[in-house]
């Protein structure tokens, strides 16, 4: 019990620290999946496999899917897919890789092992937490909705596109770099469609 | 929930059935007029609840015993009521002052409700889970009230580092609750309070951890300094009454948590506590003076200025006693006061392209503009705590409770500080006094709302510095309550 805690402590923290120290946001962001899994691993340790679950779902789940919007957004150019073949070296994938492969043998581990599910403060099932949030602290959910209204009315103001200007100046400044740097990140490489397309 | 606590939520209701109002009239058809009425209207309207709510006071709301999020006492409303009335001034300012903007005005009143909500939550929160609920719901509408005027570039740079900066002490917050929560096993502060006052903590690194993790959380929501860095930038880029809001309602109800957080688990009695927020008043009040000194934009002037004067507050909170508490309530009324009518007249000068923050904007303004000049001089004097202001009772205060309980070192400061810093509120006032330029741009129209507000505001000035009798009467009252 205490060793897989640790085991899956060391590669959140590890996953975290490669996540800040990379130059490629992609890449980043792949680490960022890794060490919200591993959180995921030592939740479902602690008994709340509820909390585990969300984690997957909301956290490495809806980053992933939004992040899959962003790069369809950004219209990838052709140059692209010769650039992710250049990434894919195996010092790139070879961590993240042993990180992941070990939070798998873990889950295995886990769900073969017997009496390994008693945690220390007992199980919370999912009837308890919605029980709960729906119960006495209704209160909470409710402020937390009014935090998501706020957020989405933040959102829709600033991401609204601009009234009466035809063209950004970012994408000018984008277009440009890629120009002159062919090995940049997935921002750069897609835009040298968009930028007569903005 | 019973009928007793729905009661005691009403204000709560009132203010998120508005900010839905909004939001859907928006949906229907944009109308600025009608955003802004039922903005003020539903504010008018929570404050007109309050009394309702007070029957039913105190009243713990969420689960019983140490899951109770918030409690609705008579420091709590009184706090709230204050957040409220200080907020339909800023709604009536932002109304004049978006008038004048071409963008999508509609959204900043729901934002601006959505803030609201978010204060009053933290001015009645009594549990680390409604603190950072109340405070992200806070931060997040200020981030995009801070951006709001997107074709300004300085106004979505103080967006931008407000969310980075905010965020980073959220995190601060959570790490330091965190840590408290492992050592003791419950998040409500009075419960909190019973075992610390017990003694009963075997791991005291685990809490001295954890106190100065949330005082940093608490240092920067606050801008105290060392924690401050991000407040002249924030002000001046914000729109006027967006800066106005984060001067008042956000820290006011910041610092309503943080009496009621430290008084309640009286861990600003511990030893180091209360040396580390002695040091943070000290260099406050000093760097703030200072370096005001150095500017020559109002806004940032202005922001040093809160910087010292968070300062200022920081030393009554520190004296024991019920008149520390006090002393902190009423200069905060006070402060709320002068400030929303500094940043107003800001407000109402700005042309529509750009706000009217630098020196020569205000140059002349009492031959120009009399009414609007004498305004600013009023605010100005009550900041630098000129008798027969505001300002000046309220200091009097602080150096009344602080010399009750002996914190004398920390008085002197304050006296030599005010001193150095009356000379930056000279300077702003020699400007307003000052001959006209001859190529000075004529200031925009002044709408009667926004007149009618700053001057009520005036009148309160006068009124608190003069017969402060009848608000340090409730702010008696509401601060017995926070005993526990």
């Amino acid at each position: 019990m205490e060793g897989l805690f640790y085991m899956a402590a060391v590669v959140a923290v590890g996953a975290t620290l490669m996540m800040l120290t990379r130059q490629n946001a992609v890449h980043a962001l792949l680490y960022l999946i890794l060490s919200l899994l591993a959180v995921a691993v030592i939740f479902y340790l602690f008994g709340a496999p509820f909390a585990a679950a969300l984690e997957v779902i909301v956290y490495a789940g809806a980053i992933m899917v939004l992040f899959v919007f962003v790069v369809m957004l950004l219209n990838l150019g052709p140059r692209a897919g010769g650039l992710e073949a250049a990434w894919l070296s195996p010092t790139v994938w070879l961590l993240p890789a042993i990180m992941a492969a070990i939070l798998a043998g873990e889950i295995v581990y886990i769900l073969s092992g017997p009496g390994l599910r008693t945690a220390p403060a007992g199980e919370i099932a999912p009837v308890q937490v919605g029980l709960a949030l729906y119960g006495p602290y209704l209160i909470g959910v409710e402020l937390a909705s009014m935090l998501l209204l706020g957020a989405l009315v933040g959102a829709h103001h600033l991401g609204r596109e601009a009234r009466s200007k035809p063209e950004t100046k970012t994408h000018d400044v984008y277009s440009d770099v890629a120009g002159s740097d062919s090995g940049g990140d997935l921002v750069r490489a897609g835009s040298d469609r968009t930028s007569g397309a903005a | 929930m019973t009928a007793q606590d729905l009661t005691a939520l009403l204000p709560f209701i009132v203010v998120s059935a508005a900010c839905l109002v909004v939001l859907i009239a928006t949906a229907v058809r944009r109308s600025h007029a009608v955003a802004g009425l039922v903005t003020v209207a539903g504010l008018t309207a929570a404050f007109g609840l309050l009394p309702a709510a007070a029957s039913v006071a105190p009243r713990a709301i969420g689960a019983s015993g140490a899951g109770a999020l918030v409690v609705l006492d008579g420091y709590g409303l009184f706090f709230i009521g204050l957040i409220l009335a200080a907020s339909v001034a800023v709604a009536v300012l932002a109304y004049g002052y978006l008038d004048r903007q071409e963008e999508h005005r509609e959204e900043f009143y729901i934002l601006l409700l959505v803030a609201v909500l978010g204060s009053m939550v933290l001015a009645a929160s009594s549990h680390f889970v409604s603190f950072i609920l109340g405070l992200e719901i806070l931060s997040v509408a200020l981030y995009s009230m801070c951006a709001y005027l997107r074709d300004r570039a300085i106004s979505l740079e103080a967006g931008i580092k407000y969310l980075v900066l905010a965020a980073a002490s959220a995190a601060f917050l959570l790490f330091g609750m965190a840590l408290i929560y492992a050592e003791f096993g419950t998040m409500n502060f009075s419960y909190l309070a019973a075992q610390m006052t017990a003694g009963a903590y075997p791991d005291r690194a685990l809490v001295a951890g954890g106190l100065a993790l949330m005082i940093t959380g608490f240092g920067f929501k606050l801008a105290l300094a060392p924690f401050h860095l991000w407040t002249p930038d924030i002000y001046e880029g914000a729109p006027a009454p967006v800066t106005a809001f984060v001067a008042s309602v956000s820290k006011g109800a910041m610092f309503a948590l943080l009496l009621r957080y430290f008084s309640s688990t009286s861990a600003a009695r511990l030893h180091g506590v209360f040396l580390v927020f002695a040091v943070i008043a000290a260099t406050s009040m000093i760097a703030g003076n200072l370096l005001a000194l150095l500017q020559n934009n109002l806004k940032r002037i202005l922001a040093y200025s809160s910087i010292a004067h968070m300062g200022y507050v920081l030393v009554a909170f520190l004296a024991a006693g019920d008149l520390g508490p006090e002393a902190v309530t009423f200069y905060l009324v006070a402060y709320f006061i002068t400030t929303l009518m500094a940043f107003g007249v800001v407000a109402v000068l700005s042309p529509a392209e750009r706000d009217a923050d630098r020196l020569e904007d205000v140059e002349g303004l009492f031959w120009r503009r009399p009414v609007l000049g004498a305004l600013l001089t009023l605010a100005l004097l009550s900041l630098a705590g000129i008798p027969a202001t505001a300002g000046f009772f309220a200091k009097f205060y602080i150096v009344a409770a602080g010399a009750s309980s002996g914190i004398w070192r920390l008085i002197v400061l304050l006296v030599v500080t005010s001193v150095a810093g009356l000379f930056y509120y000279l300077r702003v006032l020699v400007a307003v006094y000052s001959q006209p330029a001859e190529s000075a741009e004529p200031a925009p129209r002044l709408p009667l709302a926004s007149g009618v507000v700053l001057a009520l505001l005036g009148i309160l000035i006068v009124w608190l510095g003069v017969f402060p009798g009848r608000v340090l009467e409730t702010v008696q009252l509401a601060v017995a309550s926070l005993r526990f």
